[in-house]
């Protein structure tokens, strides 16, 4: 099966090639054939990097550990489920995943189109098989999945060896979300290379219109989605696995996530300019190109050890490898600016200040300064390195202070922006519609301050969520309160239905209610407190308002680790509430623990306590136990953010100009007698 | 219809009014720890990225004795800024958890502030650039004379547009 998955592998590579050199041969000559000769090319080329894929899978399932790739990182005992995480778990793996993924976008993109824009498809095809071929000669020629284990026999030549077990998964990945996140984010990563094809690909042609905007928007929307659940998703991991009671620590690697994520959020706003108003042309663009790169230069980090980080892979070469593509394509894109930005000609003109528009420009202005304080902050080591000859480093404080006051912004704008007109803002419609959301933002400041709320950050946080959230409930309120005038049917429907005829917008307020639930997470942080004792049993540990009582001790073998678990008795106000067991996981096949950190989670805060071993001292359990403040608001808010995004991914039931009848007064008509009826101070779409 | 308008936003007003009395201030009853504090500001050298109080390796080669040195250095009195020294000189600089606010250091502070100045210089120069070119002219109700039928097309499509999702 090795051999099946490597030829498969040298084959998509060979197609790949096919579909590059071919496309832009059909390019020049337009010859029809050619040009469904490398769209072909361009499927068999996934078909085959999936046939790879399932052969690395084979691999494992087989237990076969004769190849290098499945004895590191794989054993007998090792569940189902993780053989199927072990395919990403390493290098070589992960990056043949990383093909696997980019087919499963490539080949849908082939399909979805095979017969549609056909002066724009050969361009997009010939930029997604250049990424394939860079992505494949890694998996052929610089990090193969395939490659048998093979050890020098006394004769000095390398013979090849099978082994009777593997070395079993990193224990830190053997957790369930270590599933789910990597192809999450990887999906994200991946999916960005959609958008930059089109993007380029429409350069390239000089494709006209906005239509390759239109073509691109849900796979980037798709993309951000899975961009945005696997960073969630890893920072649950870490907050449920690594045990330092948080759940973001400024990695480098998770920084990396962080940046095509903020970049590809300024696109996703700033693209409505250009499909409204005809603006930003070269913005977007380079906005696309920019998302790319950082999904680029984020693997990059990842793997080549530049950066010091507790994700990374193993340090190793591949990294010159990611620096070549990183120049290569910030050259093509360059060239293809240069030698088309009159294409990009846009229609750039402002009728006021306060208006939609410029609070799009300022959302993309802050999104863009928190991409480079973050960047900036995560390579500063290397560049201090490079200048002085120190390397300094760059923790948390550092990110925290510099970005906390970004953050706030944004969050400011998210209220704001929805509420402005295209065009131009009224003062009236600027009272109508601000009113409401800052006086109960304000006044629940002032609660809060009464109640003693004194740390500035969260007191400021809080206000703007409560603001945010008014502002996307009345935006609701409002509408449904039209529709069910109109229909008679209940509120719930009304909403439901407002949302279902404008899934964009609303599925924008959705997305928007989502980020307040994880910003009123994060201001939680200010108040995090954690205690930590040497515990006998029968001691006892106070946290907040739980008394914790060490019950006992025990260890329990399961299949491929032996977990040693600390009985926590949990008593609230004295009252026994429920029994807690953290655990240290001693795996059969590897020197490495695990630590399962045990968390009772609420709405208001996480109990988290972690068993991290035995104290060297007194050789009695060590009890580290948080209290965390609001963190269940996080995940929440994932969730909504990737509801809120699915929904906008939906069509719209009926069109919005249903609503021409509506009571609602307009906010600012467009053009008199083209389309008076129609209010146009349109929400988040 | 008031009365339904009232209703709503007496709700809103009471959900998101009292949402502070169910966070408690935590902040508030947290005993200040002053090893704690200053160990917040260096990180552990053990490889776990994290700032010295936050590393959770239980006899952490680096952390445990660094932790010990601190609180012997709190101890005798020592300021702040000696114990930096003495963990620079120990350690080197990647100590830091953030970079000292001189030298070169100082470029990691003021670049990015560096750059929402003149970003939102930018924002402003470009709004008020756009500000000054003419507004395309709308056509008039019904069309007029003079008004071809491409651009009242184009002025359709563009009105479409703007109303449309």
């Amino acid at each position: 099966m090795d051999v099946f998955g490597s030829f498969a592998l040298l084959l998509a590579f060979v197609c790949a090639v096919y579909a590059f050199g071919g496309g832009i041969a059909a390019i020049i000559t337009r010859h029809p054939l050619l040009i469904k000769s490398t769209r072909q090319a361009g499927i068999a080329t996934c078909g085959l990097i999936f046939l790879a894929t399932i052969s690395l899978e084979y691999l494992f399932f087989s237990d076969n550990f004769s190849i290098a790739y499945v004895v590191s990182h794989s054993n007998r005992d090792l569940s189902t489920f993780y053989k199927i995480a072990a395919l990403w778990s390493g290098q070589e793996g992960s990056l043949l995943f990383w093909s696997f993924l980019l087919a499963v976008y490539v080949i849908s993109v082939l399909l979805t189109y095979r017969n549609k824009n056909g002066e724009l498809m050969p361009y997009v095809g010939v930029v997604m098989a250049g990424v394939q071929i860079f992505f494949l000669t890694l998996n052929n020629f610089v990090a193969s999945p395939f490659k048998a284990l093979a050890s020098p026999g006394a004769d000095g030549v390398m013979n090849y060896v099978a082994r009777a077990d593997g070395n079993g998964l990193t224990p830190l990945l053997q957790y369930p979300e270590m599933v789910i996140h990597p192809p999450n984010l990887y999906s994200g990563y991946t999916g960005f290379t959609i958008p930059f094809a089109f993007a380029l690909g429409a350069l390239l042609a000089r494709y006209p219109g906005e239509k390759w905007i239109h073509l691109t928007r849900k796979w980037t929307m798709i993309a951000w989605m899975f961009q945005s659940a696997g960073i969630l998703l890893g920072a649950h991991w870490a907050y449920a696995v690594l045990g330092w009671g948080g759940y973001w620590g400024w990695d480098p690697v998770e920084n990396a996530s962080l940046l095509p994520w903020l970049t590809g959020t300024a696109f996703l706003h700033s693209v409505m300019m250009q499909e409204k108003r005809g603006m930003m042309k070269v913005w977007n663009v380079w906005l696309v190109f920019c998302t790319f790169l950082l999904c680029i230069l984020g693997t990059f980090l990842t793997r080549s050890g530049v950066v010091s980080s507790v994700h990374a892979f193993a340090q190793s070469s591949i990294g010159t490898w990611f620096v070549g593509f990183l120049v290569l394509i910030i050259t093509v894109c360059f060239g293809a600016y240069l030698k088309n930005r009159d294409y990009l000609k846009s229609e750039n003109q402002l009728d006021s200040i306060v208006s939609r528009e410029s609070s799009f420009l300022f959302n993309n202005l802050i999104l863009l300064v928190a991409c480079v304080a973050v960047l900036s902050g995560t390579l500063f080591p290397v560049f201090s390195e490079w200048f002085t000859g120190n390397r300094i480093s760059v923790g948390a404080p550092f990110f925290n202070k510099v970005n906390i006051p970004t953050g706030l912004l944004l969050l400011f704008l998210t209220g704001v922006g929805p509420l402005l007109a295209w065009r131009k803002t009224s003062t009236e419609s600027l009272k109508r519609n601000f009113g409401w959301p800052l006086g109960i933002g304000l006044f629940a400041g002032a609660v809060a301050l009464v109640f003693g709320f004194r740390e500035i950050y969260s007191w400021v946080c809080l206000i703007l969520c409560v603001f945010v959230a008014s502002t996307v409930g009345l935006e609701f309120y409002r509408g449904a309160k039209v529709i069910r005038a109109r229909s008679g049917a209940s509120f719930a429907a009304s909403a439901v239905d407002l949302t279902m005829r404008n899934t964009r917008r609303y599925g924008g307020y959705i997305v928007h209610m989502g980020m307040v639930f994880v910003f009123i997470g994060l201001a939680g942080a200010a108040f995090n407190r954690d205690v930590q004792k040497d515990m006998r049993q029968g001691d006892t540990m106070q946290i907040g308002a739980y008394t914790l009582v060490l019950q006992g001790f025990d260890t329990r073998p399961e299949k491929n680790y032996t977990a040693q678990r600390v009985l926590v008795e949990v008593l609230r106000d004295k009252k026994p509430m429920m029994m807690l067991y953290p655990e240290k996981r001693r795996f059969n096949t590897t020197v490495e623990n695990g630590t399962m950190v045990a968390i009772y989670s609420t709405l208001k805060e996480d109990l988290y306590v972690v068993y991290p071993g035995n104290s060297p001292d007194t050789d009695l359990p060590v009890l580290h136990a948080y209290l965390n403040p609001l963190v269940k608001w996080i995940w929440f808010g994932g969730a909504v953010v990737v509801l809120g995004t699915l929904v906008a991914l939906l069509p719209n039931r009926r069109a919005v100009l249903v609503l021409s009848g509506a009571q609602q007064p307009a906010a600012q008509p467009l053009a008199q007698g083209l389309a008076s009826p129609v209010t146009l101070r349109e929400g988040h779409d | 219809m008031i009365k339904a308008r009232s209703i709503a936003a007496i709700t809103l007003l009471a959900m998101f009014g009292t949402a502070p009395l169910f966070i408690t201030p935590l902040g508030a009853e947290q005993l200040t720890d002053r090893a704690k504090e200053v160990g917040g500001k260096f990180m552990c050298v053990c490889g776990c990225n994290q700032v010295l109080t936050g590393c959770n390796h239980v006899n952490c080669p680096s952390s445990v004795p660094m932790l010990k040195e601190l609180s012997g250095a709190l101890a005798r009195g020592d300021s702040e800024d000696a114990i930096t020294q003495m963990f620079v000189q120990e350690f080197g600089t990647k100590v830091y958890a953030e970079p000292p606010k001189t030298g070169f250091s100082l470029v990691a502070w003021v670049f990015p502030k560096v750059c929402l100045l003149v970003g939102a210089g930018l924002v402003v120069f470009v709004i008020a650039r756009w500000r000054k070119r003419p507004a395309p002219l709308a056509a008039p109700a019904g069309g007029a004379p003079g008004i071809s039928a491409e651009m009242l097309e184009r002025a359709r499509a563009q009105a479409s547009r703007e109303t449309q999702d």
